[in-house]
């Protein structure tokens, strides 16, 4: 039982992978590193796990924004495809330690 | 967070791809969402967003009735601005007699006033809606409980001869957004801002705000989502009409009628966000903590908006049965007590504890909270899962 979640969500996975080539897969991070870090980082993008519709209309809002998007449909097949909500959630990270030690 | 398990197992070490980026002098095209941050005067936060920063307290940290600085949660909408004492100005217009510029030397001249409050992001618990919602995915710790010092806001619209009779007050910070994102700008109602407990804080915690918490000078609206708590403010305007850019219209409204999860909601059918709803979480142990088979000390935190806190009430065994926790003394509007209940766990075994707070004004946390699109004021019952096992 403890392997069949695993189990499912590889085989999602792999399903979905094949809908993306790897140079799309590179062409599309790099549209998503030039469209979304002026203003934050992708941390932020990567914890969303979101719906094809809910991801346009993210995505949508912050074109109005000014987000510099060249191509919208590359953009969002690949965050619907690797931020889905099939996809398991990210772990939980830690800011480093900002108070010095005081001794 | 992390990266999703997709991307993980990257053949870099994070030193070398530190060391890399260091050559690269920090070119966001390279840098990866894995290279943590710290930020200054933070203790290690649930990090959510590097950039602005925004970052949830662990619950298990929230030991004290006070929550330190160090620990106090980060949201920011925009780049933090960095505002100097000697050139801080705030500005009072709109419907004044005399429209004012006034120096922090002219806020510290008037009385000071000292009031324990607790801030809560709207979005505190968006994690836990089911479908998820767009948003930063905060947890348990979108909240802290601090003392603020400073003005009241009424004094300070005084010096300015504000027509007490107008509807709103509207607070622009000195923080703008990057090409077109929309200013943050938030208005409310004259009710509130003369209420004695809306200060305009220049220390928390008996220590000037710091930067990231909107030095030289935040808003703080007893009761009300952090949303209302503007930072860095630099612009006070009495107005007849609210401001209606985007951080008021659509965003932080919900809808006044419950729609069904994952739908649209009406537009017209929006309200703005004003004082927050009863609530409480389970801060000690934490979800599937593995517990030993001997006395232990249920923990948490409970809060009611502008109301009180009255009771918290903790079930061991799935909500089958419920117990009264001891609350801390502090019986206060604005302000969270902590709860605890000493529990014997029976046997061994998987227990699902549940903690449910009421207010001075009758209100319950629900069992499910309502679902809204953009996952605001998550409140419903919290509940953990902890396992308790023999040991040697």
């Amino acid at each position: 039982m403890k392997y069949l979640p695993l189990s499912l969500g590889l085989l999602l996975s792999a399903s979905f992978a094949s809908a993306m080539d790897p140079q799309m897969m590179q062409r599309a991070q790099q549209e998503e590193q030039r469209a979304c870090t002026p203003c934050h980082s992708l941390r932020l993008v990567h914890s969303q796990r979101l719906s094809p519709a809910a991801w346009q209309r993210e995505i949508d809002k912050m074109i109005g924004w000014g987000a510099p998007v060249s191509d919208r449909k590359l953009l969002l097949d690949y965050l619907s495809q690797e931020y889905n909500v099939e996809k398991p959630l990210p772990t939980d990270e830690l800011t480093g330690n900002g108070v010095p030690d005081r001794k | 967070m992390s990266l999703p398990e997709n991307q993980k197992g990257n053949a870099w070490s994070r030193t070398s791809r530190r060391k890399l980026l260091a050559c690269f002098a920090l070119s966001p095209a390279l840098a990866s969402a894995k290279d943590l941050i710290t930020v200054p005067g933070k203790r290690p936060l649930l990090l959510h967003n590097d950039r602005p920063e925004d970052l949830e307290t662990p619950a298990s940290y929230f030991s004290s009735w006070i929550t330190p600085n160090d620990i106090f949660f980060v949201r920011q909408h925009l780049p933090r601005p960095r505002l100097e004492e000697s050139t801080y100005r705030l500005a009072i217009t709109g419907r004044v007699s005399q429209p004012r510029q006034l120096t922090l030397a002219d806020l510290r001249k008037l009385p000071q006033h000292r009031l324990p409050a607790t801030l809560e992001c709207a979005g505190n618990g968006r994690a836990f809606f089911q479908p998820r919602v767009p948003g930063v995915q905060w947890m348990r710790g979108a909240i802290g409980n601090a003392e603020w010092t400073g003005p009241r806001l009424r004094d300070v619209l005084a010096l300015a001869g504000a027509d007490l009779n107008a509807a709103y007050v509207t607070v622009n910070g000195a923080d703008v957004g990057l090409a077109k994102t929309p200013d943050f700008i938030r208005s409310f109602p004259m009710k509130k801002a003369l209420h004695p407990a809306t200060l305009l804080a220049l220390e928390m915690n008996r220590e000037p705000l710091p930067d990231i918490h909107g030095f030289p000078v935040r808003l703080v609206v007893p009761g009300w989502d952090g949303t209302s708590w503007v930072k860095w403010v630099t612009n006070l305007e009495v107005t007849n009409e609210p401001n209606n850019g985007f951080f008021m219209n659509p965003a932080y409204r919900i809808p006044k009628h419950p729609v069904a999860p994952g739908s649209p909601a009406n537009p017209a059918d929006l309200e703005v966000i004003e004082g927050m709803p009863v609530k409480s979480c389970i801060t000690s142990p934490s979800d599937q903590d593995r517990l030993p088979l001997a006395p232990t000390q249920l923990r948490g935190i409970a809060w009611a908006g502008e109301e009180r806190i009255t009771r918290v009430e903790v079930s061991t065994d799935a909500g089958r049965h419920w117990q009264e926790a001891q609350l801390s003394p502090q019986d206060l509007p604005f302000a969270w007590r902590l709860w605890t209940l000493d529990w014997m766990p029976p046997e061994e075994g998987y227990y699902t504890i549940l903690s449910r707070a009421t207010d001075s004004a009758g209100r319950i946390q629900p069992v499910v909270a309502t679902w809204n699109p953009s996952g605001y004021l998550y409140n419903a019952i919290d509940r953990i899962g902890i396992t308790v096992e023999k040991r040697a």
